[in-house]
């Protein structure tokens, strides 16, 4: 039998409480036997005290100094017997100096929130206007962490062979037309699985999830009035928590089980899940903003500060986490092994990543030791590490982040080059030939591989697929900022009028530039990423920046779904033709091929011979590998694309003996851009329309 | 929170009447601790619960689990909308048979 732990009793007592000395890790609050350990880590503070609240209760019940004897180095700790886990939440106050320019913001009139909080009351309901003289708004709370997974695990699909979907818990589904019961809620985009299962994504991932506040920096629209949001999420509050308000069961603070349910759900269909993780910065903003956690429990240690004491802002939002510092590089490991190990969580994507690597005073590292440290963490060992590789103090790292071997990026180029290659600009098919293999000009001098190229052409920041084809010029009016946010190097193309118009020559034209975009985007090689929505023309009505709108200019309209029912039939097909074939997914630059072609090969119109010329608007490609080890089966893939304003024939090139091609996709083909089921093709080339795509298979005759 | 026991059917009921949460939920756990006989299976009838907290559905989880464990069943009886939902959210309910009334529980 099990003895009863001599630790499982108090020592001592404080202010009526029983406690005794606790144990410093793990940091923030951990279940023992008939009591809960808090741990709480201060370089620079002085004395600490737990501070204990009733839950919705503005008043603490208790105030619980530590004695001098609960602190080991750092680190206070102390065992509380007695207490109700499921009502509590629970902060800190600690004293320390109040010396700015020496980087100490100690104030021991706040209650601090726990950075280990795995469980955040306060904002419980998305867009319930807060109690603003609220002392304490984000409360720590204790989680169970004992969720059951019925031993479902972290699917660990390699990443060549992932198609990435990427949405926002509220955007995809809180319009009425997502008819979903808990609009806007975890339990809500559990109710779209079918649809993205159907869709053949096989990863999903989430836009921030870590707690935040929508009311951040919220403000009225100076016209029209209208209310404006955090409504991205780029801006945490709580490292360990999900976010309350996306749950359906938020107030009853049951999100962790909610948003474990939603991953298990996930995975038993078959699809990971990525989470958007935002490590540059925190919600407590720059010498303005709030006092929360960090700035009251270490400034110095957990913010990069200039030499006079004030906030170096390479985010771009006032505040940056000080990620190569020690303790904060071990905050982020526990983060990320806490979301791995507790939540099942398949890979992580981190916004303005650069930024995790510069050193304590900005300057860019050569080797960060958090970026190496994650690489090669072995709970983090089978999760997807993926950089957006730039930050906003002109750190532009595509090609050259610092990788270990591991780290995937976000391909800006990539998404840069489609664009102008789609919208017709001159000296681009050179470049495109690199972003359909994989971009092996920025991955292979350093032994990267296709897959750490994560494709894209759109994504939440900037223009929806729809937009991209639908306006030259960005109308971000809505955000109630003169339209001088977002970005103005969008490179689109309105194909002939700004906006809406019920021309058809332009409707058609920019049906078919989307299915182009698609159809390059599905055959190039690496790892593609869609943008929820595009795949049945979700607008943003010209919106590149839509951070601010919990409105429907956000909010995806599933009616899309049923009047651009063939776009969304296509990219359906492309999406589950790429599943189907190999070669489009090979994870090497200098794969083997096939006992007779090249694993690679780019033509022109006429096959064997690209035309690489600055005036040059058509690229062919075709990829090969091998289906058995004997080199017998062959899968063969042929692309031809055609941005030219005017159609152009493509010979064909000849497939081995034993071959023969089948024509899968046309863009060109306004009445049947895909076949489900294709037949021979036996003509030695076609006339690829103008600003068109041609996707051909080989398969073996007879 | 009141706590009654009945047999129908061939099945133990214990009746739950009021909130379960963090501080009844010791409560309804000791009494079914001192009141569950072996071998027999187990209705929970929930018809009276207003409300339950993650504590309360925890401990449906763990009364699952040492049911599964003495090899006898345990349905669930009468448990509100509000709380069913919760439990489809978070992924409680499948674990459960669930009827929506004494009346409908097979003979056992």
């Amino acid at each position: 039998m099990l003895l009863e732990r001599i630790d499982s009793l108090p020592t001592d007592e404080i202010g009526g409480f029983r406690v005794r000395p606790g144990k410093p890790l793990p940091f923030g609050v951990s279940h023992i036997p008939n009591g809960l350990n808090f741990s709480i880590f201060t370089s620079a503070g002085t004395t600490c005290t737990l501070v204990l609240f009733r839950h919705g209760e503005d008043q603490p019940f208790a105030e619980l100094p530590f004695p001098e004897n609960y602190r080991i180095g750092d680190v206070f700790c102390m065992v509380v017997f007695g207490l109700d886990d499921e009502e509590l939440e629970y902060g800190f106050r600690i004293d320390g100096p109040s010396d700015p320019a020496a980087g100490h913001r100690f104030d021991a009139t706040q209650v601090l929130m726990d950075p280990y909080a795995r469980l955040i009351a306060g904002r419980d309901t998305w867009g319930e206007e807060p109690n603003w003289q609220r002392p304490y708004p984000y409360r720590a709370r204790v989680s169970f962490d004992d969720f059951d997974w019925e031993g479902e695990r972290p699917l660990e699909i390699p990443p060549e062979d992932l198609v990435i979907y990427e949405a926002h818990v509220r955007a995809f589904t809180q319009s009425p037309t997502a008819e979903a019961k808990y609009p806007g809620t975890y339990a809500a985009l559990v109710e779209k699985i079918p649809y993205l299962k159907d869709l053949g994504i096989n990863a999903i991932e989430l836009m921030p999830i870590f707690e935040f506040d929508e009311f951040e920096n919220s403000r009225l629209h100076p016209d029209t009035g209208e209310r404006l949001y955090n409504f991205w999420g780029y801006s945490t509050v709580g490292f360990f928590a999900p976010k309350a308000g996306f749950a359906a069961t938020g107030r009853f603070g049951m999100q962790v089980d909610e948003f474990k349910q939603l991953v298990k759900s996930f995975h038993k269909a078959g699809i990971e899940v990525i989470l958007d993780v935002v490590f540059n910065h925190t919600a407590e903003g720059n010498e303005r903003g709030p006092t929360l956690s960090f700035k009251g429990l270490d400034n110095k240690t957990y913010y990069m500060l200039t030499p006079e004491g004030y906030y170096f802002n390479f985010s771009g939002t006032g505040n940056t986490l000080n990620c190569n510092n020690p303790i904060v590089r071990g905050l982020v490991l526990d983060c990320l092994r806490y979301w791995a190990s507790e939540y099942h969580i398949d890979g992580f994507r981190f916004d303005l990543a650069t930024i995790l690597g510069r050193d304590p005073w900005g300057a860019p590292l050569s080797n960060p030791p958090l970026l190496e440290s994650l690489a090669f963490d072995p709970i983090l060992s089978s999760c997807k590490l993926i950089a957006e590789a730039w930050d906003a103090g002109g750190l532009y790292q595509v090609g050259t982040f610092p990788a270990f071997g591991r780290w995937g990026e976000w391909n800006g180029k990539y998404r840069d080059c489609l664009r102008r290659y789609l919208k017709g600009d001159a000296n681009m098919v050179g470049q495109m030939a690199q972003r359909v293999q994989g971009s092996p000009d920025l991955y292979r001098p350093s032994g990267r591989s296709p897959a750490t190229s994560v494709n894209f052409i759109t994504c939440h920041d900037g223009f929806t697929l729809a937009d991209l084809v639908s306006y030259n010029e960005k109308h971000n009016e809505a955000n109630g900022e003169g339209n001088r946010d977002g970005g103005d190097d969008n490179y689109s193309w309105n194909c002939g009028a700004e906006g809406w118009t019920d021309d058809p020559g332009i409707q058609q034209l920019r049906l078919r530039q989307i299915m182009n975009a698609f159809a390059i985007l599905l055959t190039s090689r690496g790892t593609p990423m869609l943008l929820m929505g595009d795949e049945f023309g979700r607008s943003q009505h010209g919106n590149n920046n839509a951070y601010c709108l919990d409105s429907p200019i956000s909010w995806v309209d599933w009616t899309l779904l049923h009047s651009n029912s063939l776009l969304h039939q296509f990219v359906r097909a492309l999406v589950h033709f790429r599943h189907a074939h190999p070669s489009l997914r090979v994870n090497l630059f200098e794969g083997p091929g096939s006992a007779l072609l090249p694993c690679c090969s780019f033509h022109g119109p006429s096959p064997w011979n690209p035309d690489w010329s600055s005036e040059s608007r058509q690229l062919a490609w075709m990829m090969t590998s091998d289906l058995d080890t004997d080199r017998s089966h062959v899968d063969i893939v042929y692309v031809a694309s055609n941005m030219a304003h005017y159609a152009t024939w493509f010979e064909l090139p000849v497939p081995p003996h034993g071959y023969h091609w089948q024509l899968c996709f046309n863009t060109g083909d306004t009445e049947q851009p895909y076949r489900e089921s294709p037949a021979s093709f036996d003509q030695s080339g076609l006339l690829v329309g103008e600003r068109s795509v041609v996707i051909f298979q080989a398969i073996p005759s007879g | 929170m009141n706590l009654s026991s009945s047999t129908t059917q061939g099945w133990q009921v214990i009746h739950v009447d009021g909130q379960v949460d963090s501080k009844t939920v010791t409560a309804l756990r000791d009494y079914i601790d001192a009141e569950l006989k072996e071998g027999l299976p187990v209705a929970l009838d929930l018809t009276s619960v207003p409300f339950m907290s993650s504590a309360g559905l925890r401990t449906l989880l763990t009364l699952h689990r040492r049911t599964q464990e003495m090899g006898v069943d345990l349905a669930l009886v009468g448990i509100a909308s509000d709380i069913a939902d919760t439990m489809k959210v978070t992924g409680f309910y499948d674990y459960f048979t669930i009827h929506p009334d004494l009346a409908s529980l097979p003979l056992a």
